[in-house]
């Protein structure tokens, strides 16, 4: 009889749901930015960078913005690659001594973390022929926050902390 | 009357699929500015099937993404053959699915992550106010991309098992397992 009335109720429900719902940011001018690179790329860079920039490239594309305000994107860009660069080394070295006597969850997180480093090396290398390119930017950014992620997450996940 | 109010729907209809088509050509044709009004038109649909396959909000943003820079470059592809809106659902219906494959893989390397956070959250059964939607985001992943291709959106389970790339009987299976799962959230669970 429940399954009947689930069936009827489903039905109806399927009925009513909304066929359009709007994206709660403007999700153009990423898309307009990602179309001028395009554009003006010579080449895909895909295979000369490895497997990493492949996996970069799947995650992050073009969406990202919000990691890096256009704005925050000055002339020195080959100087807020190694800046970022420092500031991640920084903060990922001062998050690991933070950790040092504490057991991590998962065994291969070091593994991980040395993929990420990988992965985090040829955006950089990627950066040296193109230092203009923003999307790289941001993935390396996004990489790097990665990294932070994985380190706080394998040693202090939210679980614990309730 | 009806009659007259039903040809005026239709020619509206027609007037406005060949706007569309207008401003495909000329997208075609390289006019950036006809494909943004043409992303106007359609972010609508195109996201809210993203959203509801990737069951995340900041994933189906990035999704959509994806699907309209894809379609700038597949635009070319489209001759006119079926409604625009449709063949535009069926380019999103790949484009999403795949890019949830690539997310996927790349999260679950990172930290063996098996589902979205929604799934983990409690889930209130009640049958006087169903938000079908919430439901469907707590669905794990696998349940919820095909209870949406085949519920939501008509796919059959041939046509799902292409495109994800599992088996028929396992696209039959997760349907099951979500609509199990909808049914007790929903309520109406058998006792």
């Amino acid at each position: 009889m429940k399954n009947t009335e689930f069936e009827k109720a489903l039905a109806v429900q399927l009925e009513q749901l909304p066929r359009e719902q709007q994206p709660e940011r403007d999700l153009w001018p990423g898309i307009e930015h990602a179309l001028n690179r395009q554009s003006h790329a010579p080449l895909e860079p895909t295979k000369r960078n490895g497997q990493y920039w492949g996996m970069a490239a799947a995650v992050a594309m073009v969406g990202m913005l919000s990691w890096f305000g256009v704005q925050q994107i000055g002339p020195d860009q080959d100087d807020l690659a190694a800046r970022l660069s420092a500031q991640h080394q920084a903060q990922k070295q001062a998050l690991l001594a933070k950790f040092t006597d504490q057991p991590a969850l998962t065994e291969n997180w070091q593994q991980q973390l040395k993929e990420l480093d990988d992965a985090a090396m040829a955006i950089r290398k990627a950066l040296e022929n193109d230092p203009d390119n923003m999307a790289m930017l941001q993935m390396l950014q996004q990489v790097y926050q990665q990294q932070i992620d994985l380190i706080e997450k394998v040693h202090a996940p939210k679980w614990q902390q309730i | 009357m009806l009659n007259s109010q039903g040809e005026l729907i239709e020619a509206s209809d027609q007037f406005a699929q060949r706007a569309t088509l207008t401003l495909v050509e000329s997208a075609k044709r390289g006019d950036r500015q006809a494909y943004q009004q043409l992303y106007q038109q359609h972010v609508g649909k195109v996201y809210s099937l993203c959203l509801r396959l990737t069951g995340d909000r900041a994933l189906a943003e990035d999704a959509t993404q994806e699907v309209f820079l894809q379609l700038w470059r597949k635009l070319d592809n489209y001759r006119g053959d079926s409604k625009f809106s449709t063949w535009l659902h069926s380019v999103t219906s790949h484009v999403c699915i795949s890019y949830l494959r690539k997310q996927k893989g790349w999260i679950k390397r990172m930290f063996n992550i098996e589902d979205t956070e929604a799934m983990y959250e409690v889930a209130e059964a009640s049958t006087s106010e169903v938000d079908l939607d919430a439901y469907i985001r707590r669905l794990p992943e696998r349940a919820r991309v095909v209870f949406v291709l085949h519920a939501v959106e008509g796919y059959r389970h041939e046509d799902i098992a292409d495109m994800t790339g599992m088996a028929v009987g396992s696209s039959k299976a997760q349907f099951h397992r979500a609509k199990h799962l909808l049914q007790e959230w929903m309520g109406y669970e058998e006792h």
